[in-house]
């Protein structure tokens, strides 16, 4: 049964969503920390943790800083390995009849195309997030996402083996975002999800040692939000397929910009550890945004952002 | 959930108890677990901090939630400048809890520092125990100097002895509080002793190596920083010995901060 409330549902690159807001991979574990805050059968998709073909053991600790407005993680995707993740976490997280997009990382290559493979086969998940993009790994992850011709090779690659829809989430670490997020076109890609963290450090003085045992992390949060808005903004005018806002969204306005700007479904991250509600709480935002504008589908508001600022 | 604060009173240089209500629906917490704190209007600080629950009463209407805390940084200056009325948000209770016996011989708590506010609340619930009557609590509590051996009193009432340390030497044995209670060791039988720790790193490990090879019941409760609480970040992450050697990570807001002391790898 249908509420009478706007239509909310979109499409990303093949994949219907009843609504625009998913988690962020690495942000929501695998679902089962966060049954007791939240009805999870109203995301519009989740993204589990990333997860790669062996077990990771992950970066030693400290792991996280805060910084102002943010935090950095170098958490190094510690993971079960596939396997363990077809075997113990999907039955879980398909029990909630909400698409299931599984984040794939790899250091290889072969690797990539493996658990590819493996995710396909086990029918369990509605869709693939590559995650080319990951800072805190010494080998794979952001050395594929800021190489056009590797970005390529491994979306060409994926997207031969499978016929999920595939997401290839990139990295603002480069020089030209647009330019990756144009090559991932061409290889195939269904949508892409931008952004993944961005570089940092925070050094302790007293001590003169790095706040993280990784030296080097990702930066999250509202401290992101700006860079993250206008990297989506660009790359939505750039290709054709979905476009999907993440970073520093914490509420209903913020994903609203993001939405304005171009981005056809939104991922919300840092946010979930703060307010564990963030997601149902933002999808109830966007929907009274909706009625108070008289706006009857999402989709005739996602793009209209007017640059020249004429419509007032 | 939004709290509304009823004291945030520094009791000595830089420490503060903070009372807060809540609503009935709060869970009761077990001794050991946590709760994340935050001042709901900002963003800077952005996450919640973790904090022992030190006192807790309930009520028909509400319930009462109390923190003993140490101004450290941000999170705690915002935390020590919020007034009476004021709101705060409080998350929890989080983590695995102690594991206590009613018919436990001698429980023995070991403190250093600001580590005292989640073995209080554990020593009073032993207290409370109706079949723990005959049992009885000993307190070592070590701090920098006497001033900053904070809660004392109230540890005093609970406890039948109560040892200190002091590095100046204004308070107690002048050293520290593991050199004091090393002291005592051997009074402390592995068949009828349990031991509970919080306190500096420092501190846990130097008392892991005076447990270690002894078979006595030893609990701790370990700190790291937290981003989400509830087990979904993988941000505060201790190494646990594996037998391999290699180590295996568990968060301690999940698996933790309660951990047997010798099931941690000190690195
Ligand atoms: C389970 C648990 C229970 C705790 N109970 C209490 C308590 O009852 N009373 C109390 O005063 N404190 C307690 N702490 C420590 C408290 O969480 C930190 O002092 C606080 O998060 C510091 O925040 P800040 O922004 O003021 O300091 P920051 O600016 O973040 O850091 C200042 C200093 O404190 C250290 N620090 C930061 N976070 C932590 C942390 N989570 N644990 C240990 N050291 C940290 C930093 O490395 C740095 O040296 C507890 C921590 C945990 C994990
Ligand atoms: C603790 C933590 C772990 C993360 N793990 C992953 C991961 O496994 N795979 C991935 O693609 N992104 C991961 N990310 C990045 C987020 O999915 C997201 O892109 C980023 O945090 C920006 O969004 P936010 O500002 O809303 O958090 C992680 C982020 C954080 C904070
Ligand atoms: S604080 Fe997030 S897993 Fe423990």
């Amino acid at each position: 049964m249908k509420n009478a409330g706007p239509e909310m549902q979109v499409d990303i690159g093949g994949l219907i969503i009843k609504n625009p807001v998913l988690t962020a991979s690495g942000t929501f574990g695998y679902g089962s920390e966060y049954v007791p805050y939240l009805d999870i059968t109203r995301l519009g998709a989740i993204i589990a943790k990333g997860v790669s073909l062996e077990p990771r053991a992950g970066n030693k600790p400290p792991r996280i800083m805060e910084t102002p407005c943010g935090m950095l993680n170098a958490i190094g995707l510690e993971n079960p390995g596939v396997h363990a993740f077809i075997k113990e976490k999907l039955p879980f997280l398909r029990q909630f009849s909400v698409p299931v997009i599984a984040n794939v990382f790899g250091e290889t290559i072969d690797d990539f195309k493996r658990v590819t493979e493996l995710l396909s086969e086990s029918k369990g998940v509605d869709g693939l997030e590559i995650n080319i993009s990951c800072p805190n790994v010494k080998k794979g992850g952001i050395i594929f996402g800021s190489d056009p011709d590797m970005a390529h090779a491994v979306t060409r690659e994926v997207k031969r083996l499978t016929d999920l829809p595939v997401i290839i989430k990139l990295t603002p670490n480069v020089t030209d975002i647009c330019l990756i997020a144009e090559t991932v076109e061409e290889g195939g890609a269904d949508a892409v999800s931008l952004i993944n963290t961005l570089t940092g450090m925070s050094v302790d003085i007293e001590r003169r040692i790095p706040h993280l045992a990784n030296v080097t992390g990702g930066l999250s949060g509202p401290a992101v939000k700006p860079i993250a808005l206008r990297m989506v903004w660009q790359v939505a005018k750039r290709v054709k397929i979905p476009v999907i806002g993440i970073g520093g969204i914490m509420n209903a306005s913020d994903a609203l910009e993001f939405l304005i700007v171009g981005a056809r479904a939104v991922q919300i991250g840092t946010a979930n550890f703060i307010n564990p509600s963030a997601t149902t709480d933002i999808i109830d935002g966007i929907e009274d945004y909706l009625k108070r504008h008289n706006i009857d589908d999402i989709n005739d508001l996602i793009g209209t952002f007017d640059e020249e600022g004429n419509a007032c | 959930m939004n709290g509304k604060i009823v004291k945030n009173q520094q009791i000595s240089a830089g420490h503060f108890l903070l009372r807060v209500t809540l609503a009935e629906s709060f869970k009761t917490p077990m001794p050991g677990q946590f709760v994340m704190m935050r001042d709901p209007g900002r963003i800077d600080p952005l996450l919640g901090r973790p904090f022992g629950v030190y006192g807790f009463e309930r009520s028909q209407e509400e319930v009462t939630v109390e923190i003993l805390y140490k101004v450290v940084g941000k999170g705690t200056l915002v935390l020590s400048r919020l007034r009476e009325s004021d709101f705060v948000e409080v998350l929890g209770p989080y983590g695995r809890a102690f594991d206590t016996y009613p018919e436990a011989g001698k429980v023995v708590f070991i403190c250093g520092g600001i580590g005292v506010a989640p073995i209080t609340y554990l020593a009073q619930h032993y207290r409370s125990l109706a079949a723990a009557r005959d049992v009885e609590l000993i307190c070592y509590y070590g701090a920098s100097k006497a001033e900053n051996l904070v809660g004392i009193e109230k540890l005093k009432r609970i406890c039948s002895r109560v040892f200190t340390s002091t590095d100046d030497g204004s308070h107690g044995f002048q050293g520290l509080i593991t050199e004091r209670f090393s002291a005592d060791i051997s009074s402390y039988a592995a068949g009828s002793s349990k031991i509970y720790a919080c306190g500096p790193r420092s501190m846990l490990k130097e008392l892991s190596e005076l447990v270690a090879g002894n078979s006595v019941f030893c609990q701790i409760l370990m700190e790291e920083r937290m981003a989400c609480g509830i087990g979904a970040c993988l941000g505060c992450t201790v190494l646990l010995k594996d037998g391999g050697g290699r180590g295996e990570h568990a968060r301690v807001c999940m698996e933790g901060p309660v951990f047997n002391i010798g099931d941690i790898h000190w690195g």
